[in-house]
């Protein structure tokens, strides 16, 4: 318990270099939010500049974002007035969510299964077969993968609708062109530990006590096999949420991915600035979860 | 990959080959099953309900019309608000929108228009002047960030109250006389004036909804609108859903119950929902040009005439480019027909004015054309003998194919009529926008779209200390000739001092002109109402499905005649006036 709130407490400072790096950063890059090919009059331009504070000097700015921050204000979007970056991050963060979630299930139901038999009948069709399979799948970037699936399965087959994300058949294909990449991750990762385990000394003593395939396999092998499956497990999910920008964009899915490029092109400093948090406070987060899974899975791991 | 995986290196590959084999098949198929029937790209019956889908592009910034700039966030305004007149799905000419009738008084600069009585707002109240007087007063309003202010300015004060010259706003010629009567005071005669009010700037917004909801009033919980729908559900990059408002009061003519309006920016994933028949319409400006040799056999691909130029423009003050003999000489160096056939895929519009295609009473001077003798003169005039002692020129441009591939065609052209080097400078939307606006640049790619259906929208942008110009060019010639024609109450007198203008500014040639747009649009052939206009503007309201016998054959009558104007003057838009991100 003192372990997950000391870690909890570490979370504050990273926030902070990170919030600190990015709010001057982003405001070196040319440009700012209410640049238009259509002139905005100069006197409206000023009332702009003062509602949002962008008049003050930029210490003044950070020293106010910081304050507000700390209250949860991450302040109002400079591109849509009507919204508060808040409210844009919370509708679009359970978009992600769902989006990598499923495409981390997949990745599992999918890559364990094909891993463990690889394993299990080592250097036989049933390894090297689903094995290619799955370097297919890393083989491949997802903005290749993505058009070629809509190409096949929404233009020509007509299963599936090309965009949007609604209604269960709108999310299949999109699910599959995230989770390709980590399905032969996760395949490779529970094969190599699957063979370093069915190796171990307790293993064999399972087989010498006479205990049949499948128990020591489901019981015994698949519990140390696939530690470094769930080590992985961590950052990818946090990956597959921040890392689904392109997938987001092919598929036109409103997550928060597509706020995040807009938001930079656009100089839309305080979206920009809400989403990096968002993603460090779940990189940070999902880490630590792991960190504590290993613990229960693995008797050896102590934290400290 | 670890050396374990090496030997299985095979497998992939062989994987890889199979997927290109299924894909290769499906391709061929998809080519044999037609012949030579007139083929759709995409699809050809109707949706089960009266609903129409189309891709709208960027997310709207705001739905509130007053600050509203984005082309996408217009055609979401117009549905859900209406102005005094609205125009005519074909030809843009006002029709009685709000105001039932208008009369215009001898001295030709007071309006007075007279308001339906039965007009209501989304929540049941009355539209009445004093909607207008307020709405119109709030843009004008200093502080108010109304990027299209200025098209107001052509009512009497209306500039002096925005600057600040005047505090109170009761000597702007904007007046409710009573509820169903309203006054404009105009500074000068403008025959335009009607054809400004149908642009979304002049919509009227509902006082007491803004009042109560500051900022956030245009939430769909929140809004309140007088236009033929109301919005029903907004999520952000995602879509916008509206259903025809039983109180408008030509409801009668409103055909369509519900309108999905997805907000979708990538062309490719818009052509995708299109092709899958997930939209009804995909809008002009999102075709990439490449793409053009590809789908322009479609009967329901559609191209037109649009209001808007893509030039060169140049800060004049800065050596070599602020001798005038060095622009001219550069402008008459770009082979236009070249760029069109080859690098816009042989559908453009080469152009070599300021006003682009499309009016046909104006007397258009006689505008550049490629003439390479000329241009080496001319250079050798200003001091630079085939190039001579000429430095190095940076053209800027925001990042995209169309953009890039034209720069790199006048390099080439530069280079060899003129002996003079170009850099090219590719930066991202906010970069080069930021260069333009405050002018620090040499030449960059521009474009300028028509606010209205008058060859003033493009030579205003010229005149000394507008925003839009960018170029630092100021001529006193140029200006007194487009104050006068302000001022010119005869349509043809008032048409030759534009175009006299126009002939000063293409003789100093701070924008070097180099071609006219086209729309580029996809309508499904059972969608009626959606007519190309010069101005991309459609308004919905006429928008209706056809089914059953009348489909096939009226769609194709339409689209036979829009083909052939296809081959003819169709260019290449590129998504080159859109903003990355914002695209408008």
């Amino acid at each position: 318990m003192r372990t997950v709130l000391t870690r909890l407490l570490a979370l504050v400072p990273t926030l902070w270099a990170i919030v600190t790096i990015t709010f001057f950063i982003i405001r070196l890059a040319p440009g700012g939010p209410f640049l238009s090919e259509r002139e905005i009059p100069a006197e409206a331009r000023a009332t702009l500049q003062a509602k949002y504070g962008l008049d003050q000097p930029l210490l003044v700015q950070y020293g106010r974002y910081l304050r507000n921050a700390l209250h949860f204000d991450l302040g109002p979007s400079y591109k849509f007035p009507s919204r508060s970056v808040r409210e844009i991050v919370l509708g679009a963060l359970p978009i992600s969510l769902e989006l990598g979630a499923w495409a981390m299930l997949l990745a599992l139901v999918v890559g364990v299964p094909i891993g463990t038999v690889a394993a299990l009948r080592q250097n036989t069709a049933w390894d090297h077969g689903p094995m290619a399979v799955a370097m297919l799948g890393v083989s491949i970037p997802n903005f290749i993968l993505g058009p070629a699936l809509v190409f096949v399965f929404a233009l020509t087959l007509r299963w599936l609708p090309p965009a949007t994300w609604g209604p269960p058949q709108t999310k299949i294909l999109p699910v599959i062109t995230l989770a390709a990449i980590y399905v032969a991750y996760v395949a490779r990762l529970a094969r190599g530990g699957m063979l370093e385990v069915t190796r171990a000394d307790f293993i064999r003593t399972a087989r010498a006590k006479g205990l049949a395939e499948h128990t020591i396999v489901w019981r015994h092998a698949l519990r140390g096999g696939l530690l470094p499956v769930v080590s992985f497990l961590g950052p990818a999910m946090a990956r597959a949420v921040t890392g689904s920008i392109v997938v987001e964009k092919i598929f036109a899915i409103p997550g928060v991915g597509q706020s995040f490029v807009n938001g930079a092109l656009n100089r839309d400093y305080t979206l920009v600035m809400g989403i990096v948090i968002f993603y460090a406070g779940f990189l940070i987060v999902f880490n630590l979860l792991v960190d504590l899974m290993y613990g229960v899975l693995d008797p050896r791991v102590q934290l400290e | 990959m670890d050396r374990r995986t090496q030997g299985r290196a095979r497998w992939p590959a062989l994987g890889l080959l199979l997927l290109l084999l299924a894909v290769t098949m499906i391709l061929w198929r998809l080519r044999g099953s037609h012949g030579h029937e007139v083929e759709y790209f995409g699809r050809t019956t109707p949706p089960d309900e009266e609903v129409f889908r189309f891709a709208n592009g960027a997310e709207p910034e705001t739905l509130d019309p007053g600050l509203l700039s984005g082309q996408p966030d217009g055609r979401v305004a117009r549905l859900l608000f209406e102005g005094l007149v609205t125009p005519d799905p074909e030809t843009l000419v006002p029709r009685p929108g709000m105001a039932k009738s208008w009369e215009l008084a001898p001295d030709g600069v007071t309006y007075l228009f007279h308001l339906r009585t039965d007009s209501r707002w989304t929540n049941g109240d009355r539209v009445t002047a004093h909607d207008f007087e307020w709405s119109w007063l709030r843009l004008l309003h200093p502080d108010t960030p109304a990027r299209y202010a200025d098209l107001f300015y052509l009512i009497r004060n209306a500039r002096a109250y925005k600057k600040k010259e005047i505090a109170d706003p009761a000597p702007v010629g904007i007046r409710a006389l009573d509820d169903s009567t309203f006054q404009v005071v105009l500074e000068v005669p403008t025959p335009y004036f009607l054809q400004l009010l149908t642009y979304h700037p002049f919509l009227p917004v509902h006082r007491r909804t803004l009042e109560t909801w500051g900022d956030r009033w245009t939430h769909p919980e929140h809004i309140v609108g007088n236009g033929p729908f109301r919005l029903l559900r907004h999520r952000q990059n995602d879509r916008l859903e509206f259903e025809k408002f039983p109180g408008y009061w030509d409801a009668a003519r409103v055909r369509l119950r519900r309108i999905v309006c997805y907000s979708v920016d990538d062309p490719s994933t818009m052509l995708s929902m299109y092709r899958a028949g997930m939209t009804d319409w995909n809008p002009s400006g999102y075709v990439p040009a490449q793409m053009i040799p590809y789908i322009q056999h479609y009967a329901d691909y559609r191209t037109g005439p649009y209001l808007a130029l893509y030039f060169y423009s140049m800060v004049v003050t800065e050596p070599p480019l602020d001798d005038p003999r060095v622009r001219r000489a550069l402008a008459y160096a770009i082979d236009r027909e070249r760029i069109a056939r080859y690098v816009l895929h042989g559908s453009g519009a080469p152009w070599g004015n300021i006003v682009p295609h499309g009016f046909r009473d104006y007397p258009y001077p006689e505008g550049v054309h490629f003439d390479p003798e000329r241009a080496r003169r001319l250079l050798a005039d200003a001091g630079y003998p085939g190039g001579q002692g000429f430095p190095a020129v940076e053209l800027l441009f925001n990042t995209g194919e169309d953009n890039k591939k034209i720069g790199e065609a006048v390099q080439a052209m530069w280079k060899e009529h003129l002996g003079i080097d170009l850099r090219l400078s590719s930066q991202e939307w906010a970069s080069y926008m930021r260069a333009t606006v405050e002018c620090r640049y040499q030449i960059a790619r521009r474009s300028w779209i028509g606010d209205y259906m008058d060859p003033n929208s493009f030579l205003a942008i010229l005149v000394t200390g507008d925003g839009n110009s960018r170029t630092r060019w100021s001529n006193a010639r140029f200006d007194s000739l487009v104050a006068a024609a302000g001022r010119e109450r005869e349509p043809v007198q008032r048409l030759q001092l534009l175009a006299q203008a126009e002939a000063v500014a293409l003789d100093a040639m701070p924008f070097i002109p180099i071609y006219a747009y086209c729309n580029r649009e996809f309508v499904a052939p059972y969608v009626r109402g959606i007519h190309p206009t010069a101005l991309d503007e459609h308004p919905l309201k006429y928008v209706s499905l056809a089914r059953g016998e009348d489909r096939m054959g009226r769609a194709h009558a339409g689209e036979e005649q829009a083909l052939g104007s296809a081959a003819e003057d169709s260019v290449a838009v590129g998504g080159a006036t859109t903003g990355t991100g914002s695209g408008r």
